[in-house]
């Protein structure tokens, strides 16, 4: 026993002594990468944003001066409030425009929204996004590196498509820039490809849409370059499918073993939110727990799901999904549908043949789109339900008549002033 | 000492023996690996699969001849008007009636072993029984068990039929349906599925009611496969009872045939990066109205539905990206064919014979905005790069990144960074973005993945 106890206090001594050692270098090691970030703090975070210099009106819009767009994203850790009112740990794009280089690492931590700020763009305009990889704040043991995939653009090259094992993704610290000739138009996503499962179930997801060029030269606003306006619309809504399990997502935060057989999602959402906070029109409230704010006291939940429209409007719905595990089936209660695109593509064969058609629901997987015209013509004005028939997912985890649910708020004619977008 | 080396050189002879045998084997495969003929003997078997994780699950499944289970069964490929006769032997180890049913085909006869439910059965302990059908209508099928399919597909009783259109030609006429705009150069399975190993691991202690209303997978698969596997050879050693393997290659302008197949219980949203597919067919039917209207549609992930097939058409270019893709032009390179033996225009230094870029972009036959060889897009020709990269400390390099943003071109990486890409392809991730499905049991990445390679133009792929 004594020499049992002995040896034990032996390894405990030269334990501790190696702890301490460890401690030190760490500190030294700190130190040294914080030092080095310091001295090239400015040049790590990077923005690329060159002036449009080449004469020429690629958009259409009378402007050759105007047709490279930029936008800087943050790549981090934050929190979002569930319908239910739990608050969950997410991985998140944050939107860094407006901020100088130097303090988007600041700025970007804790930064994360779900869903990710929306990208809207214009074909034949060139798309520069810059991703700054902010850091797990939450997760100071995660080095994770970031990308960003645009789901969908047509005949990419991989140093661009944010895959990481075709070429590569931003470290901790840094910044890199990618490249779109916009020139398709329709519903896209963006999300991180990086540990795809996980950094897409942790949040970080968002819509990405190009507007035709036709807009430019017919009346109205379109879907895609029709020719023949059968895809024109009066109102445009974002609907993204996602869904969180939660058990994951407090396991990521605790540093706990992720479990990917079992990923079971149990809060449904649309746009980031469970019903009844997709009808809400804001930004959700500051995420809390026990009363204490998080992400600094920033709001994280910018998205809405509400859906308002006159009697006789054409309402453009751009449905995608990003949810990581399942299908869900979206339906529409008393407004019928006309489906015009699926993958960022208008719905028409090699010939023209047209291929639209008229529904009351659809179904979409992870990684799907599609673009909806609800045809409001004599619908009497009231509240209408957009809900998943999938109906377990009719809930906010144990909480029931929640979940990917919306309303769909039908004013008299000539009531709700137009859409500005 | 003597006679451990006397066993090695043995074991090496017989191996390279071996090699030497199937090499023109596997070359005659090339296309879809599978078996032609219009008469095929397949024998149900049970054996076991390996998944990436070092798990083995027992598995039902069809062996061609009385060879090795296989998971999935052989590819059969037959020609459109055949009379095909399959004779199905159910194997002494097999504790169940199996059969094989087709559907998309009609006018199935059956004959010989006992009557089931859907259609005759071969009885355990080498009972026989003999379909027959003819394939009239081109196209990817599937089939399987017709005997307790709940359990015995989930086991692996399944697999794929192609039918070759009347008018097709390995060598000249290269066509999914007898329809010109179903021309391709290269064609590809996807036989997509995915597995509860709970059943399995009940089934193999005896326990033949396994609950498949519970099921819940974590393994999926491309053509038996789960990734990495699926990056590996069709036919290795190691993986004698999955054979094939799911790793597409094409060229810039090359059209790319994907046959994909529903083989699981799931449906499976299959997200083709680098470009959207064009779905031409499903369920063995070309996608044409009455009057011969076009139905195919352009989408970036398919929906592969249990039981149901689809066909789509790939190309890449990479039109209109707004850079060359091809880098720099380099006004030292000759490509023009004048050094005797070196072909004009094929991304070749004439001389050298290593990649270059020169100046030109020939569009003259046809007259369509690209390269009348290499299919550059000659808008983009010599435009420059648009950003700066960041630094290598600021980046973690993928395994199948060459070190540089251009197609051919070989950049400078990081010792052991990088270096799964020989030809400096572009190489993009084909999966099922319900992300959960590219996990191999808790363990990511794996499962339902694999990488689509894009070659330079001046690698040549065959064409068998």
């Amino acid at each position: 026993m004594t020499m049992k106890r002995i040896y034990i206090k032996r390894k405990t001594g030269s334990e501790n002594k190696m702890k301490e050692a460890f401690i030190g270098l760490f500190i030294c090691l700190t130190l040294i990468f914080l030092v080095g970030m310091a001295d090239q703090a400015g040049a790590e975070v990077f923005t690329q944003c060159p002036p449009d210099t080449d004469g020429i009106d690629t958009d259409g819009d009378g402007d050759a001066d105007n047709d490279n767009v930029c936008v800087h994203l943050s790549a981090g850790d934050g929190f979002v409030t569930m319908a239910d009112g739990k608050p969950l740990y997410i991985f998140g794009f944050g939107d860094m425009d407006g901020f100088a280089d130097a303090d988007i690492m600041t700025n970007g931590m804790l930064a994360a929204e779900f869903a990710a700020p929306t990208i809207r763009v214009r074909e034949g305009q060139r798309l520069y996004i810059t991703l700054s990889n902010a850091g797990m704040a939450m997760r100071p043991d995660l080095f994770d590196p970031h990308t960003v995939h645009f789901h969908g653009y047509g005949n990419a090259a991989p140093i661009f498509d944010g895959e990481p094992m075709g070429s590569f993704a931003i470290k901790m610290g840094f910044s890199l820039t990618y490249f779109y000739n916009i020139n398709a138009p329709g519903t896209y996503m963006y999300h991180c490809h990086v540990e795809a499962t996980e950094h897409m179930q942790m949040g970080m997801l968002g819509n990405l849409y190009v507007l035709p060029k036709q807009n430019m030269t017919m009346a109205g606003k379109f879907v895609y370059n029709d020719g023949d306006g059968t895809t024109a619309y009066d109102r445009e809504y974002p609907i993204q499918m996602q869904a969180f399990d939660p058990i994951f997502h407090d396991k990521s935060l605790t540093i706990q073993p992720l479990p990917f057989a079992l990923l079971k999602d149990t809060y449904p959402m649309l746009n980031g939110r469970g019903y009844p906070d997709t009808v809400n029109p804001l930004a959700l409230p500051v995420p809390m727990d026990g009363g204490v704010p998080l992400n600094n006291g920033t709001q994280s939940q910018k998205v809405s799901a509400l859906i308002e429209a006159n009697t006789g409007d054409q309402v453009l719905l751009r449905i995608s999904s990003l949810s990581t595990i399942e299908y869900f089936t979206l339906s529409s209660l008393g407004i019928p549908m006309r489906v015009v695109g699926q993958g960022a593509r208008i719905s028409r064969g090699t010939d023209g043949t047209d291929l639209s058609y008229m529904t009351s629901s659809v179904t979409l997987g992870g990684g799907e789109s599609t673009d909806v015209i609800l045809d409001t013509a004599g619908i009497a004005p009231g509240t209408y339900f957009l809900y998943t028939t999938n109906l377990n997912h009719l809930s906010n985890d144990t909480e029931d008549y929640g979940g990917m649910m919306t309303e769909i708020i039908i004013h008299p004619g000539g009531t709700l002033p137009p859409q500005a977008l | 000492m003597k006679m451990r080396l006397n066993k090695r050189s043995i074991w090496q002879a017989a191996c390279l023996l071996a090699m030497v045998l199937l090499m023109p084997l596997m070359q005659a495969q090339a296309a879809i690996d599978g078996v032609t003929g219009n008469t095929f003997n397949l024998t149900a078997k049970a054996d076991y699969i390996i998944t990436p994780d070092s798990n083995s699950i027992l598995m039902w499944g069809y062996a061609l001849n009385n060879g090795t289970m296989q998971y999935p069964g052989p590819t059969m490929i037959v020609n459109q008007g055949d009379t095909v006769t399959i004779n199905l032997t159910n194997n002494a180890a097999m504790p169940q009636n199996v059969s094989i049913i087709f559907p998309g085909q009609t006018d199935v006869t059956a004959t010989g072993g006992a009557i089931g439910i859907m259609t005759r059965e071969a009885v355990p302990g080498g009972g026989v029984v003999t379909y027959t059908f003819v394939a009239a209508e081109p196209g990817t099928y599937t089939y399987y068990s017709g005997t307790s399919p709940e359990l015995q597909i989930e086991m692996g009783l399944v697999g794929v039929i192609i039918v070759r259109p009347a008018g097709y030609n390995a060598v000249t006429n290269r066509i999914a349906y007898n329809s010109a705009d179903t021309a391709y150069d290269y064609e590809y399975l996807f036989f997509i599925s995915e597995i509860d190993p709970r059943i399995h691991a009940a089934v193999a202690t005896g326990n033949r009611t396994a609950d498949n209303a519970a099921f819940f997978p974590v393994y999926w698969f491309l053509n038996g496969r789960a990734a990495p596997d699926t990056m590996l050879d069709a036919f290795v050693p190691w993986l004698p009872t999955q054979p094939y393997n799911c790793m597409p290659r094409t060229r810039p302008g090359d059209k790319l045939l994907l046959r994909l197949v529903g083989g699981g219980r799931d449906m499976h949203p299959y997200h083709e990066h680098g470009n959207h597919t064009r779905t031409i067919a499903k369920d063995g039917r070309i996608l044409k109205g009455p009057a011969n209207e076009d139905l195919s549609s352009l989408d970036f992930t398919t929906t592969v539905i249990p039981g149901s097939t689809r066909d789509a058409l790939f190309e890449w270019t990479g039109a209109d990206i707004g850079w060359d893709v091809y880098g720099a032009i380099d006004t030292a390179c000759i490509d023009t064919g004048a050094v005797l033996g070196s072909i004009a225009n094929d991304g070749l230094d004439d001389n050298t014979g290593l990649p270059c870029h020169d100046t030109t972009c020939t569009d003259v036959s046809p007259a369509d905005g690209f390269d009348d060889a290499t299919k550059e897009y000659c808008s983009d020709h010599g435009k420059p790069f648009p950003v700066t990269l960041p630094s290598q400390q600021a980046i973690m390099n993928g395994q199948f990144y060459s070190g540089s943003p251009f197609l051919g071109t070989m950049g400078s990486l990081p010792p052991g960074e990088g270096g799964f890409n020989p030809n400096s392809g572009f190489l993009f991730m084909w999966h099922s973005h319900n992300e959960k499905e590219i996990t191999n049991n808790d363990i990511f990445p794996g499962g339902m993945l694999t990488m689509m390679i894009i070659e330079p133009p001046s690698v040549l792929l065959s064409k068998p």
